[in-house]
């Protein structure tokens, strides 16, 4: 690590692009991109998905070749046409996605490709061991060398990511959406170690979306929109607002404007005590209750991993509970399956339209018969009624003005907001009692967010219960009319739409969690 | 606490996993007792240790061991209907068929070619690339390593010219599934056929009706001079092939590579997770590659040893499904060379008495041969442990 | 605070982000990209993919010193397709007719396994097991066909058809089972049933086996089926293998397979499992339940191939032919060659038919080719075809949103990553 002039001072970066296009047949992903970050400077590239950061940085670690630009580490212009090559000039990648083998320990994960080994080719295990010790005593980045990967949480698996890149003697650390898979209590873990890299002298280019997060950590802010770069601003003077902007373009309204429910009708979902499990057999719902009346959205808020997957899969009939009642009006359908569910009617804006809510190479009709194609309107006896079924689409399709392609389209052929109004199109269709929407704008953009959320509250003043699961605050603030925090597979707390995102965040985090429940390995 | 001594009661220091096994052994015992040379000629004592295997079954299963606690269900069960069946037949039969040394050296001959392929197998399916093709790569050994020697006047380099032509038709295999990313399973069909056709093509043309002549150079039996004449071991193991010793050779080399060496942790991080390989500067598709070619040749040196050590002579696939036993092996062997080795001795050991049991009955010793493939059914199931294979396999990895 | 600013990266017009298809293309190897673009020309790539086959093998005959010409040209005269022009007359028009004859009857049974490996295909399984699907159903056939002789014919047909698709089916079922149960890969376990059923066959009929005709006691072969379960010959004499009504069958069957597919629930469910089963599961559909279905399907479909051929020219079975017949694989390139589509496996079947037929002993003119070198050379056609088609399979995997076939004994542990990580995305 070398020692490092101070941020701001000049000399050559640590690592500068410049003019970077990059070229998928017609789509132009980066447009002319500069970006540059010092030694002891972390520099936050901030935008949308989409708006090609990720593309930007798998250009720096040699997985993409630009279409042109150039890049230069420390003042010295590089070709990088490889992750080894980029490894070698002394650039780490921390991946959104973690490039773990799961199967393997930290340490064999640590030293792949760069094995410390003994005569004759074998592997020095010991050395491995004693090197990661080092690193992570190092930076204060607790992890056991011997564990396996898929045996420690998440928080443990990216400072494996990290530790790797140090391993390698990485000067220059890309953190790629870091904080996107972690606990409120592990980001703040995170944030003290990207301030003893800096310190160190370390280069760190800092991917999010997250306003308060850049604002928290970076010195430097580059936002990028639509593949180019808008601009670069110092952290001082910077405010969420500023920010926003930058990054949509336009004024966008934090606060989504919504006139209060109306009235109260009976109690359409009831779960009583429910217990359920997760894949691995661990309580996952852990006596749980709510109720969701008619004409209301309670949003279910909590930190991803809490049950929620497990609570929603209960309510819909895709997981069978252990104990508990879940009913609908009358009915009760704890453990009798999606059928019993769908017909008990219960509607489910599924969290991952591609792998669950839609067949991707089904047609639009097909696709939207999906939930429904049981039912008399669209088969009898055994056989498909292929006009009824054109029919509805076409309607549908109109009504919610999804673009992109007729009933005959391919449903892998539309972008991923009208995916998604495909889905919220069938689910609102079907007329059901209770509206399940389990992270309904997740991976969508602006417009197809309001889209979203404008029917959600269209949905609830016509009568229907809605459940909204969401891990964003905004989303929850701004649709809810309760708010229920799920932790532990608990409801940790109930709360007006008027919290504050202080108060949502401690109980979200189980009020006061011990600082040592997130620390694994 | 050693796993070898044998508790006879479950207690807290015993975990339930050993009192299964326990039970795999006394169900073990109350057979062989009945057969040569300790030839109990009646099934009582037999009865009661089968009763014991079942016991230490249902305790098993009780302490939440299934899988091993219906093992030994089975066992005892099949334990004491085999006592009694050995106990009705004749001391004659018993004698002609279980002749131990002699079965051990069939199971080594029959052990052989399937040991190579499958470690070809594990090879292969540890880098992430599946590979149905094993049997037409050990084709390919099959006529390539008999023609190279008939050719070239000498087994070496009949063995050379079987990797060769394997390695060959792997790197057909290697080029579908991992440059073109075609359905491995699908490339491994097409394999298959290929070399049925390559193999029999190149046959017909070249030896014609009469066949491959007879005094052809053939890999040599190693005679131990110490224990050749050594009573059991002189017949079991005191004249086996070169071949056979150098697949043994090749199980302790192979785990080592594997487990032990940077490149086995490669090779197997490529099978598991290639984009975390590749991100870390390894190149993902070389390895693969090589292990694929690397396979065909172990598995053609497998179809080596049936025409060039074996048999001296080749027709027409000749193979006859080996190549889907070792692949068996390689699964039944949860993709470990030891465990795999242990897979194609118990593969050996059915061949071998399916061809000595006709002394009982020529037509039951048949269903012997469906013995691999009935178990490797069973193992898949679960019910012997859950295999894992490599995370990647199957999968071709695109290179962004 | 956080933004709201969406986590993954679709954008709605005119965005920046490639489109999945184009960024599917720019990730594509260009030999891939080929075969791609290919597919959406529909037949242009099964074409294709023929033609190289054949030229291939061609150039293995030019180099061992035979004329490929010449070869091909006798093969295509003993497959008796020149009979369907119509300047062929005389006693060549006769014989032709044979040897069209014989090219349809290997056609029959083809079309049958092929749609055993292509109705998996569609409900994303893949059933290597077509081989022991068979191999059962012929048993049965073979069995009740001999037995039973009082019956009346037609009744003795149809009951002898059914049991063999049950037979079939019940062998397919155990994969299905065993999918379903234990989430075993069915390649795996089909392929182990494949063997089972052969060596179950073989001990049948060996000599002394259970089944084996006492009246040869030196022949390891079944006995005779009797002529009530025989199927009637309807073009060509009979004596001479003429062709039997078993074509219509295997007609048949594609009809009722396109209508399952396209027109009823089961087959809506069947495509939705096939392609994403979490999203059928979403649907209501019961997944597990869809597998041993579908297994059971496909085994009826090898079951009725076997029948189709011990009714209809085979009449016996020889442990021989258990052991070296590979129409279960065949029946993988059909399926594939066919795209999977109802027209396309009689196409491809018609194909392989004809070759198996245009190179046997009986019809190939040994003075041209020896018949001896042209079985093995179907094989290789073969083998090159099934490589070819193999690639092209990527296209189906691109629409299944990345999952590749693998052959996992393990279902995945809790949810995957959101972006398919293997996948050509």
């Amino acid at each position: 690590m070398t020692s490092s002039p101070v941020p701001g001072s000049s000399g050559a970066p640590a690592l500068e692009l410049k003019g970077i296009t990059k070229r998928f047949g017609s789509v132009v992903a980066n447009d002319r991109v500069d970006f540059d970050v010092r030694a002891g400077e972390v520099h936050a590239l901030l935008g949308e998905n989409g708006a090609g950061k990720s593309t930007l940085m798998s250009v720096l670690y040699g997985l993409y070749k630009p279409t042109e630009g150039e890049i230069f580490v420390d003042g010295r212009q590089v070709e990088v046409d490889s992750p080894a090559t980029a490894i070698k000039l002394g650039i780490g990648m921390v991946h959104q996605h973690f490039m773990l083998v799961p199967v393997m320990t930290v340490a064999e994960n640590i030293v792949l490709g760069q094995e410390p080994k003994r005569a004759g080719g074998m592997l020095d295990f010991a050395g491995a061991r004693a090197r990661v010790r080092e690193l992570s005593d190092r930076y204060g980045l607790a992890v056991n060398p011997d564990a396996v990967i898929e045996d420690v949480t998440v928080g443990a698996q990216q400072r494996v990511e990290i530790l790797r890149a140090l391993y390698r003697g990485a000067r220059i650390l890309v953190l790629d959406e870091p904080s996107a898979v972690l606990t409120a209590q592990e980001v703040t873990e995170l944030m003290g170690v990207i301030q003893r890299l800096k310190e160190d002298g370390a280069a760190i280019v800092f991917i999010s979306h997250k306003l308060h997060e850049v604002l928290e950590v970076a010195d430097r802010i580059t936002v990028l929109r639509r593949g180019k770069r808008v601009d670069t601003v110092p952290r001082e003077g910077a405010t969420e607002r500023s920010l926003a902007q930058l990054v949509v373009g336009r004024d966008v309204l934090l606060a989504v404007d919504k006139p209060a429910s109306k009235k109260l009708g009976d109690t359409l979902l009831e779960v009583q005590e429910l217990h359920v499990r997760d894949d691995r057999e661990l309580p996952a719902v852990d006596g749980l209750s709510l109720s969701v009346r008619a004409g209301e959205i309670v949003a279910l808020a909590g930190v991803e991993g809490n049950g929620q997957q497990e609570l929603v899969e209960a309510i819909t009939g895709l997981r069978i509970p252990e104990s508990g009642t879940i009913t609908v009006g009358e009915r009760q359908i704890a453990g009798a399956g999606v059928r019993a569910a769908t017909e008990a009617g219960i509607a489910h804006i599924a969290e991952d339209r591609h792998r669950r809510g839609l067949v991707l190479p089904f047609t639009l009709t097909e696709n939207i018969a999906l939930r429904e194609y049981r039912r008399p309107l669209f088969s009898a006896r055994g056989w498909l009624r292929l006009r009824r079924m054109r029919d509805r689409a076409g309607r549908l399709l109109r009504e919610f003005d999804v673009r992109g392609g007729g009933p005959e389209a391919f449903a892998a052929a539309l972008s991923g907001g009208n995916q998604q109004k495909v889905c919220v199109a069938r689910e609102i269709a079907s007329d059901p009692k209770v509206l399940i929407a389990h992270q309904p704008t997740r991976g969508l953009d602006v417009g197809a967010i309001e889209f979203v959320h404008r029917r959600l509250v269209e949905e609830r003043d016509k009568g229907r219960a809605v459940l909204l699961v969401s891990l964003e605050y905004e989303e929850v603030r701004a649709l809810a009319d309760r708010i229920l925090v799920i932790y532990e597979g608990q409801i940790a707390g109930e709360f007006g739409p008027d919290v504050t995102e202080e108060t949502l965040g401690i109980a979200m985090t189980g009020g006061q969690a011990s600082p040592d429940a997130a620390v694994t390995a | 606490m050693s796993a070898g001594t044998i508790a006879a009661a479950p207690s807290r220091a015993v975990s339930a996993k050993h009192v299964g096994i326990a039970g795999v052994a006394l169900a073990a015992i109350a057979w062989f007792i009945t057969l040569p040379p300790f030839l109990v000629r009646t099934p009582v004592p037999s009865v009661i240790l089968g009763l014991a295997a079942m016991l230490a079954g249902a305790l098993a299963l009780q302490a939440g061991e299934t899988r091993l606690g219906w093992v030994d269900l089975v066992l005892g069960t099949l334990a004491i209907a085999g006592a009694f069946a050995s106990s009705k037949s004749g001391v004659g039969h018993l004698k002609t068929v279980f002749v131990w040394s002699a079965l051990v050296a069939a199971m080594l001959r029959y052990a052989t070619p399937l040991l190579f392929a499958a470690l070809g197998g594990i090879i292969c399916e540890r880098s992430g690339v599946i590979n149905i093709g094993l049997e037409g790569m050990m084709l390919m050994g099959c006529y390539f390593g008999i023609f190279g020697a008939d050719v070239l006047g000498s087994w070496v380099l009949g063995l050379v010219v079987a990797a060769v032509a394997g390695g060959l038709l792997a790197l057909v295999h290697a080029v579908f599934s991992i440059h073109l990313r075609a359905n491995q399973v699908v490339s491994g069909t097409g394999i298959n056929f290929l070399a049925l056709g390559i193999t029999g093509y190149f046959f017909t043309a070249h030896y014609g009706p009469n066949g491959t002549p007879t005094k052809i150079s053939t890999v040599p039996n190693v005679k131990l001079p110490l224990i050749q004449h050594v009573g059991f071991f002189g017949q079991a193991i005191g004249d086996a092939n070169l071949m056979t010793w150098l697949g043994l050779a090749l199980v302790p080399a192979l785990a080592l590579f594997l487990f032990r060496t940077r490149w086995g942790l490669r090779l197997r991080a490529v099978g598991e997770k290639p984009r975390a390989a590749d991100t870390v500067g390894l190149p993902v598709l070389r390895i693969r590659y090589l292990a694929v070619i690397a396979s065909g040749m172990f598995a053609a040196l497998g179809g080596a040893y049936l025409s060039v050590a074996f048999v001296g002579s080749f027709t027409p696939n000749m193979t006859e499904g080996k190549g889907f036993i070792a692949l068996a092996a390689v699964i039944f062997g949860r993709w470990r060379p030891g465990l795999a080795l242990v897979a194609t001795l118990l593969f050996g050991f059915s061949e071998a008495m399916a061809d000595r049991l006709p002394t009982f009955s020529g037509t039951l010793a048949t269903l012997f041969q469906a013995l691999p493939y009935v178990l490797t059914l069973v193992a898949v199931a679960g019910l012997i442990g859950a295999s894992r294979p490599p995370a990647a396999s199957g999968i071709p990895y695109v290179k962004e | 605070m956080s933004s709201g600013i969406p986590d993954r990266d679709i954008i709605e017009e005119g965005g920046a982000e490639p489109g999945e298809e184009e960024a599917l293309e720019a990730s594509l190897t260009s030999p891939a990209r080929l075969t791609a673009y290919l597919r959406r020309g529909g037949v242009t790539v099964p074409i294709l993919t023929t033609l190289i086959a054949f030229l291939v093998a061609g150039i293995v005959v030019l180099l061992t010193g035979h004329d490929p010409l010449s070869t091909y040209s006798a093969i295509f005269k003993g497959t008796g397709l020149n009979w369907l022009f119509p300047w062929v007359s005389g006693a060549e028009r006769t014989t032709a007719a044979l040897e069209l004859q014989q090219t349809l009857i290997q056609t029959t049974a083809l079309i049958l396994v092929g749609l055993a490996v292509a109705f998996a295909f569609r409900a994303g399984l893949f059933n290597i097991g077509g081989q022991g699907q068979y191999t059962m159903g012929a048993i049965v056939a073979v069995w009740v066909g001999s037995s039973l002789s009082g019956l009346p014919a037609f009744i003795h047909i149809v009951l002898a058809i059914a049991l063999a698709a049950l037979a079939g089916a019940a062998w397919a079922g155990i994969a299905g089972i065993l999918k379903a149960v234990a989430g075993v890969h069915e390649v795996i376990s089909t392929i182990m049933l494949n063997w089972v059923a052969i060596w179950l066959g073989v001990y049948l009929f060996q000599l002394g086996g259970p089944l084996q005709d006492p009246s040869q006691s030196s022949v390891p072969v079944s006995k005779t089926v009797a002529a009530s379960a025989k199927l009637p010959v309807f073009w060509g004499p009979a004596a001479l293998q003429g062709l039997d009504i078993g074509i219509f069958i295997a007609l048949a069957c594609v009809v009722v397979f396109a209508i399952i597919i396209n027109r009823t629930r089961l087959g809506y469910e069947i495509r939705a499992v096939g392609f994403n089963p979490d999203a059928a599961s979403y649907a209501g559909m019961n997944v597990r339940r869809n597998y041993v279905r579908v297994m059971l399907i496909c085994g009826a479909f090898a079951g009725v191939a076997a029948a189709m051929d011990i009714l209809g020219w085979k009449f016996s079975l020889f442990t021989n032919d258990i052991q070296l017949s590979q129409i279960g694989f065949l029946g993988i390139a059909v399926a594939l060659l066919g795209r999977n589509t109802a027209g396309g496996v009689v196409a491809a079947a018609l194909l392989f038919g004809a070759l198996l037929t245009g190179t046997s002993q009986r019809n190939l003119d040994p003075t041209v080719f020896d018949p001896n070198l042209a079985q093995y050379l179907t094989f290789m056609i073969q083998g090159l075809v099934v490589l070819l088609v193999s690639t092209d399979v990527i296209a189906l995997r691109v629409l299944r949103g990345g999952r590749g076939i693998a052959v996992g004994l393990r279902r995945p542990r809790g949810p995957k990553p959101t972006s398919t990580e293997e996948s050509a995305t």
